[in-house]
This record gives C-alpha cells, structure tokens and sequence, in this order.
C-alpha cells in the first residue's frame, strides 16, 4: 500500500507544471516574484499525569507564494516535524487511511515529512479556480463540525491543535463562480481518498471511548480484521457545491457534499469461534446551510446539517453487525461578544440528533455540547490570554483549553498552554483524563 | 447539630467529588479577577486623603487658578561665611541652580523665582525704575554690595527670599505636574550634588511640593520591598507548623486568591492604590493563612488518629468541623473592616475596609472550597507535626502548660488584664492627634534636614494663603481696602509659629517709597487710589507684568496674602488657623471685603481634622458591628460581649503604648484599631466556639472539660497568631517610620488578643460559667454548637454582605480667526481620491523600547458615500495573510460590516463593528482615527478656534474640538481634541487628544505631507500615548490614487485568496 514517498508527488507536480506552462515567462522572473516564509515551531507538552514529556517537537513549515503572471498565482507549504518522544504516533503509522498521493515521508520513527498544500490560484475575470492540494472549510462553527467536513483530521492530538494543523488537506478542484451582485456558487470535487489519521493503540491519544471503538463481549476472540478504503479515482470521488450570498446584512449560505464519511465503520460478524471484524467507509449525503450576521457588539452564527447515512455503535449483542445505519441531524449556534475592549467572548451550542435511534447505540438520541470561548489582549495586542471549553451536557465531560501567548519580537512568540480533560473516561473528552498536559513553545518566523 | 453536619457533610462531599473542576473554575476566578490587575491605578499623593469635594480642596484648586500658587520645591543656599551670601562666587551658583532648575522638564521655568531671577524697585529722579538684582553694578553687572544693600532696602524679600541675617537665600521652583515630583526631587538632588560648593557654602532642597510628591513613593517603595518578605516570614511559619510541603503551599494559594480578588476588584472598580493600601496586604495575608491554618491542623491530627480513612474523607471530616468557626470568624472580621468603611472619610481608609471586608470575603470561600478540593486531589503527605507517637508538638505541650497555669489562677489573670486595661485608659487620655509629613521622614533624610534648616534660618516654608477677594474690578487700588489687608498681615504675624508674609501692599509700599527718593518715611500705602493705579502702570512697563501675579489678579479684584510659617504640625497651626478665622470673622463682616483661607497647611489642618473624630467613629461602629455579629452567631448578647474581650484588650493595649512611647495618632496610626478588631476578633470566636464545644461534649470537671483547647486550638492559634505577628514584625524593618509602628502596633494588638483570648477568656468563662458556654441542664450532643438555621442565616448573610459590598464599591465610582466648524468642514472635504492602493508599515514600540514591526498593503475605494477598505498583513509570518475587510456606510446609524479571514482557520470570520475608541490592532490609533484617515466626523465634536501657531514651519489654526456628550465622549474615548490644521492643504499637521478624565491622553503627528496624483497624502503618521507610553509610527508607501481597485477585491471570498 505505501508508495515510495518522493513518487507520490511526482504525478501531481508534473501535471501542474504542464499546465503553467504557458504561463511562464523565464526560470528568473518567475524567483523573482517568489516570496519565501517559514515558521520554526518549537513545542513541549509535559504530561502532569505520567510526569514526563507527552511531546518535545520542532516543526518547520516553509511556505512558498509565486506568481506566475498576471492571473495565477502558486502557493506551496511543506511540514518537517520532528517528535523526540514519538507518543503521539509511535513508530511508523501505516497510512491505510491515506490515498498514495497524500501519504506523508518518515525518516526513521521521530521525523515526518508532509506536503501540507501545493495549489493553483487561477483568476479567470469573475470566476476563480483554485487547483491542487488544499483545505476548505465549510460552517461558521468553531472548534465543531457540523459542515467542516470536507477536509479529514489527523487525531494524533484529540482535537487539541488548531484545525489547521490537524486538517489534512486534499487534492482538490476548487470553483467559485459569482452570481450578481453578492452571491457566489462553489463546486468541489476531490479525488483524493484520504481519511481521519486515527491514533493507534498504543499512542497518547489512542480511542478508547465505546462510542468510537465498539467493545466485543469478553471472552469473544477476533479471528480476522479487514481493512477496505475506496480508490477508484472517480468512482470514489467526493463532490459538494455551496451557494453562499450577502443578504441586508446576513450572510447565509446552502450546502451540498456527496462523500465518504471520514471514520470507517466497524463491523463485526459472527463466525464459528469468534467474530470477523471489516472496516470500510461509507458514502452519504450531507445537505445543510449556515448564516451570521453581527449586530453592534454581538455577532450571531450558526450552522445545520443533515447526513443521510451515518453508522453508530450500538452495544445490542443482538444486533447483527454491531453497528445501526441512521440519518442525523446536527447544528450549532454560536454568539461572539466584543464589547469589552480587548476582549472576545464566544459561547456556542452543539445539538444532534439520530433520527432511527435504538436503544443499544452508545450515545444518546439527542446530543448536547457548549463551548465557551474568552479571548483577552493586553499590551497594545503584545500578550494574548485565551481560554476554552468545551463541555459535553450528556456525559458531563470535557476539555478545557488555556493559552498565554506573548509576543517578544515582530517574529518570535512564546506560548504557555494548559490542556485539561475531564469527566467520565467512556466520554469523548473523559476517555482522556489522564491526558492533561501543560505546554511550552516557541514560534520563530522567518 | 447533626442536620447541620449532614448538610456540611453533603456540601463536602460534592465540593471534593469534582476536585478538578472546583479548582479549575477557582483557579479562573483567580485569574478573572487577576486580569484587572494591570488596570490598577496606584495614588500615592497627599491629596487623595482628602475627599475631592472638600471645600478646602476646592478652593485651593481655585487659589491654585487665580494666583498660580502651588507648593514648590525650594532649593536653599546657606553661606556659612562671615559675609553670607553676598559675595561673587554664591550668587554665581544662585544664578547657576536657577538657570538649571528651569531646564527641568517637570519645572515652570516661568515660576523658578530666586534672587537671580527677581526686580528689584529703586527710585530715579524721574519715578521709578525696576532693575534685575543681578544687574545693579555698573554696566548692569553684579554688584554683590549693591545687591546686599537692595534687599535690605526692601523687606519684603527679607526672611522670604533671602535670610535677614543674609546667611541664606531660596531658589523656589514649581513644578507642572506633581506625579512626577518623585523624579524631579531627584534631577533637582543630582543638579546639586553635582555643583561645586565652596567651603562653608550648603545646598538643601525641601519645600512641600518635594516633601508631598516625595512622601508617597517613599512609603510605597519600602512597602514594596517589605511586603514579599511577609509572604516569606509567613511561609516560614506554615513550614514550623505542618513540616509538609503542600502545608506551606496550599496557604499560599489561598493567599494568592485572595490579594487577587481584593487588588483586582479595587482595579475592576476604579478604586486607586494608595499609600496606606500596602497595609492591606499583610493582613489579608494573614487572614487568609489563618483560615487554612485551621483547617490543615484539623486534618493533620484528623490523618494522625484515623489512619484508616481515605484523604477525601479526612478532609470532610475536618471541613465539617471546621466551616462553622471560620465562617463565624470571616463573619465578625467583616463587620470589623465595615466599620472602618462607615466611620472613615477619607476615601483611602474607607476603601481600606471595604476591600479588607472583600479580601476576607474571598480568603473564606477560597478556603472552603479550594482546600478540600485540593487534598483530595493531591497527594497531601502526613505531617510529622502531627506523628502518632507523640500526641502533641513542643508548641501543643507549651500551650497545655500555659492552660494549666490559666485555669489554676483565674483570678490572677483577670487582675492582670485589669491593670492591663487601666493602664490603657490611661494611655488612652496622652493620645496626641498629629500629623506632619516630615515627620515620616527618618531624621537623616536629607529632605529632613533641609526641611529643619530652612525653617530654622528663613521665615518658614509651609504656607497659610488668605484670599481677599473685592466686589468690582480695580477695587484694590482703594487705599482703604489695601490698609485693610495690610491691618491683617500685621495681626497675623503676632500669631506663633507665623514668621513673615507677603502681599500686593509689601510691593505698594516699596514702589511708594521708590519714586520718593527712597525715603523710609514714604514706606506706606499712599492716599490716593489714582497714584496706586499709576505706580502698577509704572512697574509694568519697566519690567514683567506678570510679576505680580502671584499676589494679586489681573483686574485688581482679588489678591492673595501668604503667611510663611516654621512648622507644620496641626496642632500648633490649629491655633494659628482658628485665630485667623476669628478674626476675619470679626473684621470682615461688611460686604465690601471677603477673605478665605487656603494653602497646604490650612488644607491639611482640614483634613487632620477630622482624623481624631474618624478615628472613634470607626472604633465604635466596628465593635457595635463585631459584637452584633459575634451576638448572632452564639445566639447570645452575652456571648458577644465576651467574645470583644480580648479585642478591647488589645486596643487599650495600643493606646497605652501610643500614649507612653509619645506615638501620634495619624493616618497610618488611626486605622489600627479597626485592623485589630478585625484580626483580634478571630481568637475570640475560635476560643468561644472551641470552649462551647468542649464544655458540652467533655466530662468531668470544668478544668477537665476546657484542657484539650490549649493543645489543639490554642496551637493552632499559636500559629495564625505566629504568622500574623511575623508578618507584621517585616514591617518593623521598615525604613519608614509610619510603616514601622503600622507593624509594631498591629503586632502588639495581634499578641494581645492572641493572649487574651487563651488567658482571659478561659479565666472568666471558669470564674462566671457564662450560660452560653456552660448551660445547667445536662448537655446533649445535640445541642452543641449553632443551630443550623444560625449557619444557613450565616452563609446568608456572607453573600448578602459581599453582593452589599460590591452595590456599594460600584457607586464608588479670537478675534477674525475662522469658525472651528468651517475649518473641520474644509479638512472633511478635502480630495482622498476614489481608490487608492499603498503599503503601510507599523512600527509599534512599548515603553521598554521594543518596536515590533506590522507590514500591510492595503485598498480602499468609496462607492458613493460608502466606503470599503481592505488590509492584508505581509510580515511578520506569524500574521501573514491576515485579511482585514470593512464597509463603512454612510449612515450614522448603520454599524459597519467588518470580516477577519485568518489563515489559522482557513475562514473568513464575521466580526461585529469595532467600537470606534477601541484601538485599531495593538497600535496607538483608534478604529475611529484609522477610518477617518486625519478627518474626523463632524457631527461627534463641539469645534471652537483658539489661535493660530507655527507647525514645522506651516501655519496652521489650532482647531479645539469638544465632544458634543459624554456618550460620544466615552465612544471616542477621548474629552477633548486640539488639531492644528494647515490651512493650505486642510490637513491636521499636529493633534492632541485627552482621554474622557481630561488626562493628556495622545499625540499625533503627521509629518512627509506630500502631493500624491495631485492629492496630499501623509506619508508618515507618528503616535504616542503619554499614558501607556506606547507609540506607533505609521509609514505609507508606493501610493497609487490612480489604478482602479476592482469590486472583487472587496469581496469576502477574496480575503483568502490574499494580494
């Protein structure tokens, strides 16, 4: 399955610069216009739990931006990470998850190599095209996904870091076309058959709540496990479209994305002597819509979502696959505040709901989260405080977030971070109470 | 009893099941409450004792206005020498000082008035001539004879400016702005310290305005230093007593809590931090270690005797037992504190009480939430303080035998309080109430001793000011009106302690005798109002009008009479003052002539005044409050009474120790006894509580049932008693003589209510068998203790007293120049081009001199009235592709729609419309200013021209612009705005903005004013914030009004999509 890591990103390369071809003036002009940056990201995470380093990483992402004419531009970021303590994805992850052209390079266990992003920006007059390796983001929520499910997450964190760092973008073709005045049509489509990075077993943050790894009855031996994920180039393809417009104030937007959900289902069946296990992904339809408006010092948001097929976990040692196919429906609201000087205030309400509940699925018909958000300068914007929570209503468990960032010089910042979880260990959050770690980093831009 | 414990227990139980998330939301309320601190304002004048509307103040604020008198600093030149001061070489470095003391950036060089600086008025054949004393010898040189003759013809300066024995001579100068004295005692010591000084030749430099401005830092320095030493004194303590690590810690987190809700409240509300607040801390650091000393004791020993329990249950066990005392305690230490808050009206100590009350508040509920939260979750080791084997430690052993000698010799020891009480009443009667500034000085300060020299060798440095005020306009031209002030001048200057003074009549008479050939008989006030208004005339054009200004004002209607007098101790300017006042009374009865008093010793009188009356005013209500509560809790009036026992003690103590030692009662001095109330009343409660307890629970004998409280609370007594006392034993090493007897009667009060409580209160309790203590009926388990319905109304009466008190801190709270209107009209419509395209460079540098740097290209393009601008940030990396997107609309009403796109989140994110005074990104500029790009809204501002002035070479009118309502002032966050306005290009080539106080808030310059595409454009904008001396320079480049910005640009979508 795992490529040879230089290959995987010929093919692409190569198509692109057919492609830019014609766009080309000389090899010169072409670094002339090229802008370099890049962020040398050094981060410990002390776990207070086992009292030793849960991490100690640098990380350095170059970042390239080059205009190759008037109306393309290309935009490239790498990642170099280094881990010495290599908990958070021991060993050599095997990558199943990933298609070949989106699979990272290891040197040795410490060291991963990624393309994070490789894109096009083509301005074609009113219509714009991006093309390549990218991110998009769908919703107006943060820190939940009720939309923002075009791009899969890597875990090898929980949700700790930023969606941007955890996101794995995918080869894309990404349109936007203007329709009068203030509304824009987006089509999507992605070839790319990556999925959720999920840690394994033995990693830092390793699943094990019931309602993301399903628990065989004690004494039942697992006599096969079989792993299946989409390849076919087309077939398998993932496709959306968002009309999104500006409406007397409120922005509102409808969305659509036929894709394979990002986590496999897990089945299991019965066989003489034990259970086989497969686990596979699953198409659905995703239909939904988002809206914000802000109103003096409140902005109010929100975002909902239907998917059709979504397959839960259910404890019914009588049911045939362990698993129970539903649709479900959830949605967010959120309020920002910034009527305090210096500060943002952010709260938002997670609900979802299975339609087809049965009694054996492991969660709830009706799911409840809150998370609360306070974001404090001080010092002319030099030092940043800010604080998250993330709070499940159902299972009484949760994560708290805090962060001190200080800003020393234009391009070196220190941050002091506390991660704490806590709650039941069969919650989502609870599953990683003994997680809790403290960080230090040092970012220095170059 | 046992309802009450089942409730306590509950309430526990639930507190520890949760441990993290009892200290992860205690931990953010410590830290809500610490993010205020950097708001706290520290306030460490003279001036914020007095209440800001005392009529004293007022009226010298008035004084201040009319006359320009303020207190100075004064710089004394004393020569030694057989010829004093009159020789080249002395008057050379009067010149010299003078010439640099006017150099100084925080100096009026217009108000530095010495010898070098003054006229002297001679009479020439034809009238009068007015000559600089430095200019009398031939050629206008300086003729040290001629000058020595001058002065002694003119007594006036005699005693004033210069000694009358000629020994000496001043240099006053006055300062622009007195928060900044402390630095500028400094530059005037470094100047004279570093002048070359011929032998027997001293400098000195005092006057009230050093002595004021210096005093506050001083004490504030010290107490700065002194204050972490108490954490450690306290620490150490904690150490001695529990020998364990997170019994040293866990106090100090609570202790932490609690500096942070009392400190970040006072900020929250805008309560300033004064002198006599770095008294504040030392206690609520002993409060707050005093609760968890209780608690911790009780767990310790609980772990030693039931070994089998788990951590958890252990720390129930102790909090259940425990809650009830210390609530009790907080209870009566907040009625202490709202005594001080009540009775006391100068706004420091008032807050004083109030921030105590909250600080114990917040100790209480830290303690009981914190605490349990944390030894359950923590691995809480065993002390060794409280092994098995040994029942008790050699502090446990000492108190048992203290106990026996008490309980064996009652009757000894109430005779002994007794005498100990009489002595205090006595001591009480020798109380002198008294305040002088110098005097917290240590006599070898250098101010000290200038202070001493000055008043010993002139006529005194500290100023009486009697204002004289006449209905009409040159009314003082009247010789009768001039006799008048001239018949007050001279009864004041029988008074004691009144050594000279000073009046527009001294001058008068001068100039009279001046154009009559300088005879002495013509040294008077002339008859002839005609011939007064011609001698002023006569002066004015031979020399500076503005001369005369500090004398009398500038329509001859009012006029200003300065006494000098040699001390400023209240109670012998008492006398001085009420004399004063009678006889104006008497004299200035008619309508023709009023006279007020004013000056820094008369409005120091006002406020020492009322510190005697303060003083007992806050004692009383204290105790009535503390044995109120103390009544409540035990249920019993009695219970009370008893209970303000060894609180009195310890006052009368104090008394008699301020009466012996010959310890004033001043500012500092008079809040002790509220202080000690506040602490003392801790034992007492504890002592009762414990007592009740044994007396129903135990058997046998009285002495049987009360023994076992010497070893368990009277050690843990012994500590918090220990840690106290410590704590303020720090202050005595203090270099600053309020803070040190701060300490040592805090001190004294704390070990006598820690003795008393252990001595009298067992004593009596065995002599009396009070009823609450010692009921006859057989007791019942049940009935130990308070009622539940008591604890309840006592956590009731907590939160009511805290919502109380934050009701309450929350109250605490020209001529042919154009119309100032037509000019912003102008500046308003001038040309900005319909789009235009630029770079923009901030460089923003804090006050240490770290500049960080911003760089941005930015667009903006109006669509009729409608404005849209869009910003993208370039470097530093960190915010690269930071996209910053506003519609500004036309209407007034309509907030503006604004987007951030962060390339952390892969969105564009909805942000609501900016307050306009918010600062726009860290830098020095509002959202406002930035969008209004050098224009500003015409409807916000009130404009009024005042003048016109030369920018970097520019005319420009000076347009002043007042904010049309407090509401559009606090929405632009500034009261006042001043710009100077090019009237070639329309353009504010220099503003000055006041923040919604009238602070000097801003200013802003804009410099590289060129035409760009036939438009001017400022190229470079610098800002400095005087308050945060934070600044930004704000660089435009590669401007470009002519390319056309496309509309998409100014669309959503394409914020991430970048440049």
């Amino acid at each position: 399955m795992r490529g040879n890591p230089r290959g995987c990103f010929r093919t692409p390369l190569i198509m692109i610069c057919c492609f830019v071809q014609p766009a080309l003036v000389s090899a010169e002009n072409l670094l002339d216009e090229a802008e370099f940056s890049a962020l040398l990201e050094t981060r410990f995470g002390w776990e207070t739990e086992r009292d030793e380093l849960q991490f100690g990483e640098a990380v350095f992402t170059p970042e390239v931006n080059m205009r190759l004419g008037e109306s393309v531009k290309l935009n490239g970021i790498f990642r170099f990470r280094g881990d010495t303590e290599d908990r958070l994805e021991p060993g050599r992850p095997s990558e199943d998850n990933r298609d070949a052209i989106s699979e990272r390079a290891f040197v040795g266990d410490d060291v991963d190599i990624e393309l994070r992003e490789l894109y096009l920006d083509i301005d074609l007059e009113d219509a714009f095209v991006r093309l390549g390796k990218q991110q998009v983001v769908w919703g107006e929520a943060d820190g939940l996904k009720v939309l923002d499910v075009i791009n899969p997450q890597s875990f090898r964190e929980f949700i700790l870091p930023e969606f941007e760092d955890s996101r794995i973008p995918l080869w894309t073709v990404n349109a936007e076309i203007p329709v009068g005045e203030d509304s824009l049509v987006q089509l999507l489509w992605i070839p790319d058959q990556t999925y959720n990075d999920i840690p394994d077993s033995d990693a830092a943050f390793a699943f094990s709540s019931p309602r993301l790894v399903p628990r065989l009855p004690a004494g039942v031996t697992v006599l096969s496990t079989e792993f299946d994920r989409p390849n076919s180039f087309v077939e398998d393809s993932d496709a959306g479209a968002r009309f999104t417009t500006f409406l007397d104030g409120w922005e509102l937007s409808a969305n659509y994305f036929f894709h394979y959900s990002d986590t496999p289902v897990t089945r299991r069946r019965l066989l003489p002597g034990g259970v086989a296990v497969t686990q596979d992904y699953e198409r659905t339809h995703l239909l939904g819509g988002s809206f914000n408006n802000a109103f003096d010092d409140w902005v109010v948001r929100g975002e909902v979502g239907y998917s059709t097929d979504r397959f839960f976990i259910t404890e019914d040692a009588g049911d045939s696959d362990g698993v129970v196919k539903s649709g479900e429906v959830s949605y967010v609201l959120g309020l920002d505040y910034q009527g305090i000087t210096d500060t943002f205030l952010s709260a938002q309400l997670f609900q979802s709901f299975i339609a087809d509940h049965e009694d054996g699925i492991v969660q709830d018909q009706v799911e409840t989260s809150a998370t609360f958000l306070v974001e404090r300068t001080f010092e002319n914007e030099t030092i940043k405080l800010s604080l998250l929570v993330i709070q499940s209503l159902n299972e009484g468990d949760g994560v708290v977030q805090a962060e001190l960032d200080y800003q020393l010089y234009s391009d070196v910042n220190l941050t002091l971070g506390a991660d704490i979880f806590y709650g039941d260990e069969d919650g989502l959050f609870g599953q990683f109470r003994n997680r809790d770690r403290i960080t230090f980093g040092v970012t220095v831009g170059f | 009893m046992i309802r009450e414990n089942a409730f306590a227990r509950r309430f526990f139980m639930a507190v520890t099941a949760f441990p993290k998330t009892v200290l992860f939301f205690s931990f953010l309320a410590i830290l809500g409450a610490a993010a205020f601190l950097p708001l706290l304002n520290k306030d460490t004048t003279p001036d914020a004792f007095i209440a800001a509307d005392n009529p004293a103040v007022i009226y010298r604020d008035k004084v201040k206005e009319i006359f320009g008198l303020d207190d100075p600093f004064v710089v004394a030149v004393i020569d030694r020498r057989e010829r004093g001061i009159y020789n080249p070489v002395t008057l050379g470095l009067v010149q010299d000082l003078s010439e640099q003391l006017g150099k100084l950036r925080n100096v009026d060089p217009d108000r530095v008035t010495s010898l070098a600086t003054e006229s002297n008025i001679v009479g020439t054949e034809d009238g009068m001539e007015v000559d600089d004393f430095y200019e009398l010898g031939t050629g206008r040189s300086l003729d040290p004879a001629a000058l020595k003759a001058a002065i002694e013809d003119f007594p006036l300066y005699q005693g004033a400016l210069v000694a009358r024995d000629g020994s000496a001579t001043l240099i006053v100068a006055e300062v622009i702005d007195h928060t900044l004295s402390q630095s500028t005692y400094d530059e005037i010591r470094a100047i004279v310290d570093a002048s070359i000084l011929p032998e027997g030749v001293e400098v000195h430099v005092a006057g009230e305005g050093a002595i004021s401005g210096f005093l506050g830092t001083y004490i504030d320095n010290d107490a700065t230093r002194l204050n972490p030493l108490t954490a450690v004194v306290i620490t150490l303590v904690l150490v001695v007593a529990f020998r364990t690590f997170a019994g040293a810690l866990l106090p100090n987190i609570i202790v932490l809590a609690t500096a942070a809700a009392a400190l970040g409240l006072m900020a929250a509300f805008g309560v300033s931090f004064f002198v006599i607040t770095n008294g504040l801390l030392p206690i609520l650091i002993g409060i707050a270690v005093a609760d968890s000393i209780h608690v911790l004791s009780d767990y310790y020993e609980l772990a030693v005797t039931h070994p089998e329990l788990s951590r958890r249950e252990v720390i129930v066990r102790a909090m259940q037992r425990m809650y009830r005392p210390i609530t009790l305690t907080t209870l009566t230490t907040i009625a202490g504190f709202m005594g001080l808050f009540i009775g006391a009206e100068m706004p420091p100590m008032k807050y004083f009480g109030l921030f105590a009350a909250i600080g114990v508040t917040a100790a209480w509920f830290y303690t009981i939430l914190v605490l349990p939260a944390a030894v359950t979750l923590f691995k809480v080791k065993p002390s060794n303080a409280f092994a098995l084997n040994k029942s008790t430690d050699v502090y446990g052993r000492l108190m048992t035998r203290f106990g026996h000698i008490v309980l064996r010799h009652p009757r000894t020891v109430v005779a002994v309080v007794a005498a100990v009480a009489i002595t205090g009443a006595v001591g009480a009667s020798r109380v002198i109430v008294e305040e002088s500034q110098i005097e917290n000085f240590q006599r070898d300060e250098p101010i000290y001793l200038a202070d001493q020299v000055m008043n010993q060798v002139f006529d005194g440095t500290n100023y009486i000011d009697m204002v004289v005020e006449t209905p009409n306009r040159e009314d003082l031209f009247k010789p009768d009106n001039l006799a008048r002030i001239e018949a007050l001048q001279r009864y004041a200057e029988t008074l004691d302690g009144v050594q000279g003074s000073t009046s527009v009549v001294d001058y008068i008479k001068q100039m009279h005798k001046a154009v009559n050939e300088n005879r002495q008989e013509f040294y008077s006030i002339p008859d002839d109002d005609f011939l007064i208004a011609q001698l002023f005339l006569l002066y004015s054009t031979s020399a500076n009008p503005t001369d005369f200004e500090e004398e009398v004002d500038y329509d001859y209607r009012r006029a200003n009479i300065r006494l000098n007098l040699n001390s400023s101790l209240y109670r012998s300017n008492r006398e001085v003052i009420a004399a004063l006042e009678d006889y104006v009374a008497k004299e200035f009865i008619d309508g023709g002539m009023t006279v007020n008093l004013s000056g820094r010793v008369y409005v120091n009188f006002h406020w020492l005044n009322t510190i005697g009356d303060n003083h007992l005013r806050s004692l009383t209500i204290s105790l009535v409050l503390v044995w109120l509560m103390a009544s409540l809790v035990f249920r019993s009036a009695l219970a009370g009474a008893f209970a303000l026992i060894p609180v009195g003690m310890s006052i009368l103590l104090i008394y008699a120790v301020m009466g012996f030692s010959g310890i004033w009662l001043g500012v500092g001095t008079s809040m002790f006894a509220a202080i000690a109330i506040g602490l003392g009343i801790d034992f007492s409660i504890h002592t009762i509580d414990r007592m009740k307890e044994l007396a129903m629970t135990g058997s046998g004998s009285f002495d049987e049932r009360i023994a076992p409280l010497f070893p368990s609370t009277g050690r843990a007594l012994f500590f918090n008693f220990a840690a106290i006392g410590l704590g303020f034993a720090v202050l005595t090493t203090s270099e600053v003589p309020p803070l040190l007897k701060f300490g040592v009667l805090v001190g004294i009060a704390v070990a006598a209510a820690f003795i008393a409580s252990m001595a009298i209160m067992p004593a009596l309790a065995k002599l009396l068998k009070p009823r609450f203590i010692w009921p006859e009926q057989a007791p019942h388990s049940d009935a130990v203790g308070l009622k539940p319905s008591s604890v309840k109304a006592a956590v009731a009466a907590i939160a009511m007293t805290g919502i109380a008190l934050l009701a309450v801190a929350g109250k605490a709270d020209a001529e042919d120049l154009p119309d100032g209107r037509e000019i912003m009209q102008r500046v308003v419509d001038r040309d900005e081009g319909e789009w235009v395209t630029r770079t923009l460079i901030m460089e923003m540098t804090d006050r240490s001199g770290t500049t960080r740097k911003r760089e941005t290209a930015a667009f903006r393009r109006y669509y009729g009235q409608e404005k849209r601008t869009v910003m993208f940030y370039k470097s530093p990396t960190n915010v690269k592709g930071t996209g910053f997107l506003t519609y500004d609309y036309p209407e007034a009403d309509k907030d503006d729609d604004q987007w951030l796109y962060l390339p952390a989140l892969r969105k564009v994110r909805r942000i609501s419309a900016s307050d306009r005074g918010d600062y726009f990104l860290g830098t020095d500029l509002t959202y406002e200013d930035m969008k209004k790009e050098n224009k500003v809204a015409l409807e916000d501002y009130d404009f009024t021209t005042i003048g016109q002035e030369k920018v970097d070479g520019h005319t420009t009118f000076i347009v002043e612009g007042v904010p049309v309502s407090e509401e559009i002032a606090n929405e632009l966050g500034y009261s006042k705005a001043v710009w100077r306005v090019d009237s070639a290009i329309w353009i504010s080539r220099e503003a000055e903005m006041w923040d919604v106080n009238g602070n000097p808030l801003k200013t802003i310059r804009s410099t590289e004013i060129e035409a760009v595409d036939g438009i001017w454009t400022v190229h470079r904008i610098h800002v400095e914030n005087h308050k945060t001396r934070h600044q930004t320079l704000f660089r435009f480049g590669d401007i470009d009004y002519k390319s056309e910005i496309k509309d998409k640009v100014f669309k959503t979508r394409n914020l991430k999509r970048g440049l």
